[in-house]
């Protein structure tokens, strides 16, 4: 530890009351945050799966999962053909499951996409355990100004077992989500004053709180004689960190955000116009943050499990005849049709948005490499927790290797959610019920 | 020997040895000079000499850097015996004396040149043993368990606020409280901060506010609701409502010692999405009712094996034991148990204690009687036929006693469901033969009223006293002396059951007359439906208060009668309650706000520490106080400031012992004081210690200090900790069993068995009895849950509650035998002898085999049509797992007359084993017979070691091993006594020198 810096540190940060910081300091604090380029995280949820229509109805190539092959390389489906574009940037995976799925309520499926947790057998005292976003977050809030971003449909969380949110908090709680482009983008373009303040008072109090902690600490390091100091050094650069982080995101408040263009962006929509304007701009908001590194996890809801929330209509407005909940219970080839067609809806959104992540650049190449997109469905057709439909697009900075459908019999979601953060450079042992990473799929570096 | 070994080995000792050979030449000759001084060669020049050419010539070969053949490197060895090494040494001790290497099929050294080696290593190990070790004292983060209880403690909070921790990691030796493995992470810190601010927010009130407390009662009965609500209400897939008319909600005034805002419970609700049946509806609907807030549910499986799952009578409502569901989506019904009473609630206090006030009675039942049954003759003294179909009637007898009562009805193979109504207690069963019920029956004139369904109609009713002797009888007798449990559940409504934890443990109702059972706890340590607050869906974020008779093994047992539920929360005795007192102490501030803020701050953090705080420290943190006084925070927000840097102190979050030289010292009274409650209560020393600490007599009266830790109900803490480690309980409480092949492995039964082998050395403990009664012991400590997995063990009518039980069998007994050990130690579906072997040989005697070596190859060929003992046989010979496979799996093998669950087979396999020392068992009560006899000291040994282990949170040094061997023959001349063992280990200068 070094212990004259902290002092010296210190007494810059006093002269200076904490206002501004010069640029030395942020330097040397912040060499993580200037030097590497970010790594991005940001997990795409639709619900009731996705149409697989049965082989009888003869319209294979209305499958979400690719069903044929060309060349050996494998053919997208017509619902999936927005994505065709990106074909050297992304993968499917097929075979996943949490085996904690098949013993749970069916309709619990997005609670558990993010977590992997036993929600038929949850620890006493609690639901839900913590989603990968949130362990991204955690890893990565001290780079950038928000640890995370939650977004849905609905606002809020809707309730357990038909929940609005896909993220879990480190205790297992769920986190509301938001899904008001304009209040989003007031909130993380538009800091207003207000608020400014408050979260400054906040950062300041704890700063102040950490370094009379300090203080206490050092004077009883001095005080410990010969005794072993191998904790109480831990203890302090632990401590030294927590401050960094601290100042770190009180720099953030006065560090001008990025200059970008929002001339694109339409802030009247609203989940009750037009999906595909209400998609476009969440998504587009997304980039934005992503390109401005306001943050580095993005956990977004698409719709909801079990017709909950208004989602449910929009085939309706698209002028499909059924509801997206009724459409994948459809086993007629009409209604498989038709369910196919809203994933062809979904996928010319999702295009649009890895189009965006394309044009953002960073140092090294686009934030669409830097950035591992998950998009995928706790259930591949309604009700059924097996061979999840999962899309990871992004992420070739960070070792993917994309064109293929990659499967390998059953395989668990939590090793796939493993090798995420391994590839985000997170090192983890494990996660929920992983057993292993999966270094000979699409991971390189895992 | 071959010629060239030597050369290489003289040129060797040339380079190295210099001047001492200047006879040069033979190796004997310098023998002889050695000998010749009568003083021993120099450790380093006999290494030279004999041990490094021995290891370079026959050992380097495969174990060196590169190959590390069974991750043994031998490459780096030198002269002084590092400590880390000495197990390594040893090792090569071994296999270079009992000439296992190197491999047979190698060049071997000659008898001398092994005798050499193996003379100057005992050599050295003798001399690396006696070395003094530094003692610089200890710093040890608390582990989450730990911090989890002091937290509570200090600051007299039940919220468990720890969740967002992760868990500790484990030592080598198995425990989480090793202060090496005990790391801290900037991570944790940040943790420990937000913990500190949201703890003290939660303990610290505003004392001239008035709380608001919400409170309600449901009262319970058929048709006990005058005004019921007219609308049907609903509760979604599967909803079982009580009647609306058996219960009433209301809000009774509270009565309390201060003032509060009594909470109104809001009735007008507006919903947009809502359910017709399992439909969800959409369209704005309006409610305005309290019974739309709070309501009675039977949500749950459908169904009882005898009798109706649940009842109300005008008395209340009455369950049978709740039978648990698996509550797993396509295995079971994931609805819940049978009989699975709940209030659904729509709003209850976010957080703070609650208390939930049941009064229930047992109720006089009668026993509904087993299919086979046989009638009574119908003839008899005292017997009495009514033949009257005109029910009710009024039927008068002679004298009390144990009736049995038989219904004949006219239509004997029609299905049919029986109401029997005596006085005014009630009995429902589905009618398949005459003989119906058993029941005390008083003397005098009775009510009698018997209703079929479906239209059967009545012949007769027989009622027949029985004598005692009768069998029936018999089983009514101890029918009635049974009492149900009750058990209270929070959680909250899920679409397809609810998530529910125990509020505390079960009650035995036992009396025939109503009394109020009272359930604690704190809101947030529940499962929250977090539901927002402008919410519309008519089910969302629905909490549930679940009422049961607690279910054993399925025996017979008095229905359990529940009269009313009334919750109050947040609960408080007292205002502003104690955990604000607790801090702020009782004078007013307004004399001296400073001084008044340095008083408390240093009573606070002296409880944190566990110690009086230094004057610095006291400086330090009054500092902090007023600095925030002086920014113009109120007197309470600067205290609160100063005690979060308390809490996020190392002081606090280390249990320090403080060295000042590198000799040994002895702890001073408060590190004593810390040190032991830390051991046998896994949380901070209370007043009484500490008192004793400060006194400076804690040393004095270590003895009676222990005896009372040991006999205090947070000793329980202990056992929990220490056993669930050593025996590496964990895998048992992730084990997915096969559910087709154990069905009796059922998650209500894991929760049990998790406990016989906690209960089992709590009970060994404080009887003191001797440590062979952990190999072999002529009882089980059971309930009727466990005994009942092990097919009824003897007689047990102690509900949950485990007591001793002799068993008579030679399948139990002793730790060995548990089912949780037993089934831990498998994958579920196929037990295995290697697990099972591999921990008796590092738990239970201390012979831990070594870490398998990296790259373990596969058999060389499929195995799989092979017996086990072929399997393992196989293992055996296959070079590079045979070495420790040999003493692994003779270990294991007599395991295998238990199944994957840990029960023992109906036809159980071979189990002959031969032990690495030969030995041959058969099967595990042979095991277990040699263990308790000839291998007791080391079974003793290997507790004493644990035991000390985690006592220190550390593991042992190599000399401290050594020491605890002494410790042992004192422990073996008391007798081997399980107390007795925390008392060796406590006076041992191990424990109490730093």
């Amino acid at each position: 530890m070094n212990t004259s810096f902290r002092i010296d540190r210190r007494a810059f940060l006093k002269g200076l009351g904490g206002v501004s910081l010069a640029l030395p300091i942020l330097d040397a604090m912040g060499a993580d945050v200037t030097d590497k380029i970010p790594r991005r995280f940001c997990a795409i949820y639709t619900a009731n799966g996705m149409s697989l229509p049965q082989a009888g109805h003869k319209i294979d190539e209305w499958s979400w999962f690719p069903r044929a092959e060309n060349k050996g390389e494998f053919v997208f489906g017509k619902s999936t053909e927005p994505l065709a574009p990106f074909r050297k940037q992304l993968s499917f995976l097929g075979g996943l499951y949490h085996p904690s799925g098949p013993k749970s309520d069916p309709h619990v499926c997005s609670d558990m996409w993010l977590t992997g947790a036993p929600l038929h057998n949850p620890k006493p005292g609690t639901y839900n355990s913590v989603g990968l976003d949130q362990v991204v977050a955690l890893h990565t809030k001290q780079f950038c100004r928000q640890p995370s971003l939650v977004l849905s449909i609905d606002a809020g969380t809707g309730f357990l077992s038909r929940t609005g949110t896909i993220s879990y908090s480190l205790e297992g709680r769920p986190i509301p989500a938001e899904n008001n482009p304009r209040r989003i983008f007031d909130r993380l373009f538009r800091g207003d004053r207000a608020s400014l303040k408050a979260e400054r008072d906040k950062l300041k109090q704890r700063i102040k709180l950490v370094d009379a902690v300090a203080q206490n600490a050092r004077a009883l390091h001095r005080r410990l004689g010969k005794s072993d100091r191998e904790r109480m050094d831990q203890y302090l650069t632990s401590l030294d960190e927590v401050e960094a982080r601290l100042i770190a995101s009180e720099r953030w408040i006065d560090v001008p955000l990025k200059k970008q263009d929002y001339s694109h962006l339409n802030l009247n929509a609203t989940n009750e116009g037009e999906p595909a304007e209400f998609y476009r701009n969440m998504f587009d908001l997304i980039a934005l943050a992503f390109d401005a590194d306001i943050t580095r996890s993005v956990a977004f809801m698409l719709n909801r499990e079990d017709g909950m929330g208004i989602s449910d209509t929009f085939p309706l407005k698209l002028g499909l005849s059924r509801t997206h909940h009724n459409l994948s219970h459809a086993t007629d080839k009409n209604g498989q049709m038709e369910f196919a067609k809203y994933d062809l809806f979904l996928s010319k959104q999702l295009a649009h948005f890895f189009d965006r992540l394309t044009r953002y650049k960073d140092r090294d190449g686009s934030v669409l490499d830097n950035t591992i997109v998950l998009f995928g469905s706790g259930a591949s057709t309604t009700h059924n927790s097996r061979n999840l439909p999962t899309l990871i697009a992004g992420g070739s900075a960070m070792g993917l290797q994309h064109g293929t459908y990659w499967r390998n019999g059953e395989t668990r979601m939590s090793n796939v959610y493993l090798s995420i953060l391994r590839s985000l450079g997170i090192e983890k042992d494990s996660f929920a019920d992983s057993t292993g990473t999966l270094s000979k799929s699409i991971f390189r570096r895992v | 020997m071959s010629m060239s070994p030597v050369r290489s080995l003289l040129t060797e000792m040339r380079g190295r040895l210099g001047m001492y050979f200047v006879l040069s030449g033979v190796v004997l000759l310098l023998a002889t000079a050695v000998r010749a001084a009568e003083k021993p060669m120099p450790l380093e020049m006999g290494f030279d000499l004999h041990v490094r050419p021995f290891l370079k010539q026959y050992c380097v070969r495969c174990h060196n850097a590169d190959k590390m053949k069974s991750g043994v490197r031998v490459d780096r060895l030198q002269a002084a015996l590092e400590d880390p090494q000495l197990r390594l040494w040893e090792n090569l001790r071994k296999q270079i004396g009992e000439a296992a290497m190197p491999p047979e099929d190698t060049t071997q050294p000659t008898i001398a040149q092994r005798k050499q080696a193996v003379e100057w290593i005992d050599r050295a190990l003798q001399e690396a043993r006696l070395r003094p070790v530094p003692k610089n004292g200890s710093v040890r983060r608390l582990t989450v368990a730990q911090y989890r209880n002091t937290l509570r403690e200090l600051l007299l909070l039940d919220e468990d606020l720890t969740e967002v921790l992760p868990p500790d990691a484990i030592s080598r030796d198995g425990f989480a409280n090793n202060k090496e493995t005990l790391q801290l992470s900037p991570l944790l810190l940040e943790a420990y901060l937000d913990i500190a601010d949201k703890a003290l927010q939660r303990c610290i009130v505003d004392p001239k506010s008035k709380p608001p407390i919400q409170n309600f009662r449901m009262d319970l009965g058929a048709g006990i609701n005058a005004h019921p609500c007219p609308d049907s209400l609903i509760l979604g897939a599967d909803s079982l409502l009580l009647n609306n008319a058996d219960f009433e909600v209301t809000q009774p005034k509270l009565a309390k010692p201060f003032d509060f805002n009594p909470f109104v419970m809001r009735t007008k609700y507006r919903f947009i999405e809502g359910y017709r049946g399992n439909d969800t509806v959409r369209g704005w609907r309006d409610f305005d009712s309290i019974y739309h807030a709070v309501y009675a549910c039977m949500r749950g499986s459908h169904g009882y094996p005898k009798g109706r799952a649940y009842e109300t009578v005008p008395q209340g409502l009455l369950l049978r034991p709740a039978i648990p569901s698996a509550e797993i989506f396509g295995v079971d019904s994931t609805y819940g148990p049978r009989a699975n009473f709940k209030i659904a609630v729509r709003e209850l206090p976010d957080h703070g204690r609650f208390r939930v006030t049941v009064t229930a009675a047992r109720y006089n039942d009668g026993l509904l009687l087993d299919p086979g049954t046989a009638p009574q003759t119908g003839d008899g003294a005292n017997v009495l036929v009514c033949r009257d179909n005109n029910m009710p009637l009024t039927i008068n007898l002679e004298r009390a006693g144990i009736y049995q009562v038989d219904v004949h009805t006219s239509q004997k193979n029609k299905p049919t469901e029986l109401t029997l109504s005596l006085g005014d207690r009630q009995f429902t069963n589905a009618l398949k033969q005459p003989a119906f019920l058993a029941v005390r029956l008083p003397a005098g004139p009775l009510d009698v009223n018997a209703r079929c369904t479906g239209g059967v109609s009545l012949d007769r009713v027989v009622f027949t006293p029985l004598a005692e002797s009768h069998e029936t009888a018999r089983q009514f007798a101890a029918f009635e002396k049974r009492s149900p449990l009750l058990g209270v559940y929070m959680g909250f409504r899920r679409d397809c059951g609810s998530t529910l934890a125990p509020v505390g443990a079960a009650q035995s109702v036992s009396s025939d007359n109503l009394a109020r059972y009272v359930f604690e706890g704190s809101l947030r340590n529940f499962p929250n439906p977090d539901v927002e607050k402008d919410n519309v869906n008519y089910l969302a974020g629905i909490r549930e208060i679940g009422v049961r008779s607690e279910y054993t093994d399925g025996r017979d047992r008095p229905r359990l009668r529940i009269r009313s539920v009334e919750f109050e929360g947040p609960y408080y005795e007292s205002w502003p309650p104690p955990s604000h007192r607790n801090i702020f102490l009782d004078a007013d501030p307004k004399d001296d706000p400073i001084a008044h803020g340095r008083k408390i701050v240093r009573a606070f953090a002296a409880r944190a520490y566990r110690r009086p705080i230094t004057q610095e420290e006291e400086d330090m943190l009054t500092t902090a106080f007023k600095n925030a006084l002086a920014r113009g925070d109120s007197f309470q927000e600067s205290v609160r400031e100063a005690l979060q840097v308390v809490l996020a102190s190392p002081q606090f979050l280390f249990l320090i012992e403080n060295s000042r030289t590198p000799e040994a010292e002895p702890l001073d009274d408060y590190e004593l004081a810390s040190k032991l409650s830390y051991f046998l209560w896994n949380g901070p020393p209370d007043e009484r210690t500490m008192k004793l600490a400060e006194a400076g007599s804690l040393r004095k009266s270590l003895d009676a200090e222990v005896d009372r830790m040991i006999d205090h109900p947070k000793f329980a803490r202990f056992t929990a900790e220490f056993a669930s480690q050593w025996l590496a309980l964990d895998k048992f409480q992730v084990l997915e069993p096969d559910r087709k092949r154990f069905p009796k492995l059922t998650r209500h039964a894991r929760a049990h068995l998790r406990q016989e082998p906690v209960r089992f050395l709590q009970h060994l403990m404080q009887k003191n009895l001797p440590a062979r009664t952990l190999i072999e012991s002529d009882f089980v400590m059971a309930n009727e849950v466990t005994a009942d997995y092990y097919e009824r063990v003897g007689k047990t009518e102690s509900g949950l509650e485990f007591v001793p039980i002799e068993h008579g069998r030679s399948d139990l007994g002793g730790l060995l035998s548990q089912a949780a050990i037993l089934a831990g130690l498998s994958d579920g579906r196929e037990a295995n002898p290697v697990k099972r072997g591999a921990w008796l040989a590092r738990k239970i005697i201390d012979e831990p085999p070594d870490d398998p070596p990296p790259n373990v190859p596969t058999l060389k060929e499929d195995t799989r049509m092979l017996s086990l003992r072929q399997r393992l046989e196989r293992h055996r010979s296959q070079p590079g797992c045979a070495q420790c496979h040999a003493k692994i799996d003779p270990w294991g093998v007599p395991f295998e007359q238990y199944d994957a669950g840990g029960r023992f087979k109906v036809k159980p396999p071979d189990a002959r084993s031969t032990l690495p020392d030969k030995t041959e068992v058969v099967g595990v009560a042979d095991l277990k017979r040699y263990l308790a006899n000839d291998r007791l000291d080391q079974v003793a040994f290997s507790v004493l070691r644990h035991l000390t282990t985690y006592a220190i949170g550390r593991s042992l040094t190599y000399r401290e091993r050594e020491e605890l061997k002494k410790e042992r023959t004192k422990w073996k001349a008391k007798g081997y006594r399980m107390k007795d063992a925390i008392r060796i280990v406590v006076h041992s200068p191990i424990f109490l020198e730093k």
